[in-house]
């Protein structure tokens, strides 16, 4: 080991051995850059979603007979079994809206931000290409999105027996993070599309997306309120939770289509990013 | 001569307003060429046309021969781009930012990143929201200098350096030149382009104002004459003179200005006892401030 002090035969940069690992692609430095960030948001949606889930061996059906009749649709009154409980409050509430906040929030800076400082003028004058830059920027908002649904996973099943949810399956468990990630990673790409074709600031991405969101959410909370049950089938929650993945497992068709609608939402906003002037 | 930049009736606007107007403009390959303007005169707007950044509303515009559009990654990869505001993100150590956008290019030397910094005296472990401004613009400099490219398009280099990191800086340019690259800087101040420029362009509005080599619009600059006589002399003998205007006669103190020879003023007052002289040349920032205001004759 070298002490810091001592001329160094070999120049150096000064930057730490993790800096250079990271500094390879625009997708690692992008991962290096948001490591904080990205690790508070697992610690913390991981610790949120344990929590509650623990709460569970104290939950009786007569709290839960006290949910407004209204607001049967988000499903927060189902006692009768673990699942039914992960699924209104866990995995029906928190969890998925901390993912749309967190696909808003990152995606909001995967493109906006660094086209309200001027970076991505910087960035972009290097040999890159625009939809390279998207799509790097994006692979790394979906690895933090993973890493947040196996933060929830791992929450999950270092609760599982002691919160006696050993009715649910871990292929249950897991199935219900991965669509945990596809949801986060879909806001995610709403937002980063919204900046990459329009060009609009962070603040105003952020609030257009998670706005969307949460009206998306309560929608499908609704809709059987108003006798409109079909649409539900018109918002991602659906997607990410309508096949019960706690009971039934992994559900391939509704992942498909919220994959499908993130690759039409990056393909959308690539299209768009490349049309247009970069903002000043 | 290849040209490294042609711009044909470029034109971009924003809704109502002009950013650049018709601008037909070439820069050979080569050459260290200047393009200056106030604020707001348009050097951003083809700076960012250039790169690809934006895209014009009408015109064309070739670089190195190619498409700044089309050929845009080609492009970039032999492109050194240094912004009027450089920006990145200031958690990260000078090293580590340059480190990466060398990356971005496929790598460049970590000697050849040192080594600038040694000359710009830039702490590359300094993280960059700990920079003043001037070091910060260091950072930027690197950047642009570091791959050694083919084409150097720099808005407004020398933005917060101190004068001996201005001089570090026009070096480099010198030896960018002698190395054969062609170096394109943006300037609202004549004189950090006088000192390396070939040519320089003026811009006003959108629109090309002049374009010229430094030393023609030097010797386009006339001098500014102060004589001191022992004696009072008569006016006539020295209005009649060729290239002299502007004469005024204060008893023993005459000045005027000269344009083209100085030598019959000088020979005129030789017939005369002296004991004061002074002659200036025209600041070439009074010549640009009468392109940019439009005054020129």
């Amino acid at each position: 080991m070298t002490t810091p002090s001592a001329p160094s035969s070999t120049p150096s940069l000064g930057t730490s051995a993790l800096a250079r690992a990271f500094g390879g692609s625009l997708f690692a430095k992008t991962l290096f850059d948001n490591r904080r960030v990205l690790i508070a948001w697992a610690l913390a949606t991981g610790l949120l979603a344990m929590m509650y889930a623990a709460f569970y061996p104290q939950i009786s059906a007569d709290s839960l007979a006290s949910v407004p009749e209204a607001m049967r649709g988000f499903g927060l009154d189902d006692a009768t079994s673990a699942a039914g409980y992960l699924q209104g409050a866990v995995f029906g509430l928190l969890v998925p809206l901390l993912v749309v906040f967190y696909g808003a929030a990152t995606g909001a800076r995967m493109i906006s931000a660094d086209e309200e400082s001027g970076y991505l003028d910087l960035l972009l004058a290097h040999p890159l290409g625009r939809v390279r830059l998207l799509l790097h920027r994006f692979a790394a908002l979906a690895a933090g999105a993973v890493l947040i649904s196996a933060a929830v996973l791992a929450a999950m099943l270092a609760v599982r027996t002691s919160a006696k949810l050993d009715s649910i399956t871990i292929g249950g468990f897991a199935a219900q993070t991965v669509n945990l990630a596809l949801l986060a990673i879909l806001f995610g790409a709403l937002a980063t599309a919204i900046g990459a074709a329009t060009g609009k600031g962070r603040a105003t991405v952020f609030g257009v997306t998670a706005g969307l969101g949460v009206a998306a959410y309560a929608l499908r909370g609704f809709a059987p309120q108003v006798g409109a049950d079909w649409l539900r089938h018109l918002t991602p929650f659906d997607y990410y939770i309508g096949g019960e993945p706690l009971k039934n497992g992994f559900q391939p068709a509704d992942a498909a289509v919220l994959a499908a609608v993130t690759i039409v939402l990056i393909a959308a906003g690539a299209w768009r990013f490349t049309c247009r002037d970069v903002a000043r | 001569m290849r040209t490294a930049i042609e711009l044909n009736e470029l034109t971009k606007t924003y809704g109502q307003r002009r950013g650049l107007d018709g601008l037909t403009l070439q820069v050979r390959a080569g050459e260290v060429f200047g393009y200056l303007g106030p604020n707001g005169a348009g050097k951003s707007t083809t700076i960012r046309l250039l790169l690809d950044l934006i895209r014009p509303t009408s015109g064309t515009a070739r670089v190195l021969g190619l498409d700044p559009r089309a050929d845009a990654v080609e492009l970039h990869r032999r492109i050194g781009y240094l912004a009027g505001d450089f920006v990145v993100d200031g958690r990260q150590r000078a090293g580590e930012c340059l480190a990466f956008l060398g990356g971005l290019r496929g790598g460049v030397p970590v000697a050849r990143i040192t080594e600038l910094a040694a000359r710009l005296e830039l702490d590359l472990t300094a993280r960059i929201k700990s920079l003043s401004k001037g070091n910060r613009q260091k950072v930027g400099i690197i950047q642009a200098f570091m791959h050694d490219p083919e084409l150097l398009i720099l808005d407004e280099p020398t933005s917060g350096l101190d004068p001996l990191v201005q001089q570090t800086f026009l070096d480099l340019v010198t030896e960018a030149r002698t190395a054969g690259q062609t170096v394109f800087m943006s300037s609202h101040i004549m004189s950090e382009v006088e000192a390396v420029a070939d040519r320089v362009a003026i811009i006003r509005e959108g629109r090309l104002v002049a374009t010229d080599t430094v030393t023609d619009l030097r010797s386009r600059s006339f001098l500014q004459v102060r004589l001191t006589f022992a004696d009072p002399v008569r006016p006539e003998e020295f209005s009649v003179l060729p290239g002299v205007t502007d004469l005024v006669l204060d008893g023993t103190t005459l000045t005027c200005r000269v344009d083209g020879s100085p030598d019959p003023l000088v020979k005129a007052a030789a017939r005369h006892t002296l004991t004061g002289l002074r002659a200036d040349t025209q600041d070439l920032e009074e010549l640009f401030h009468a392109y940019y205001t439009g005054h020129a004759a």
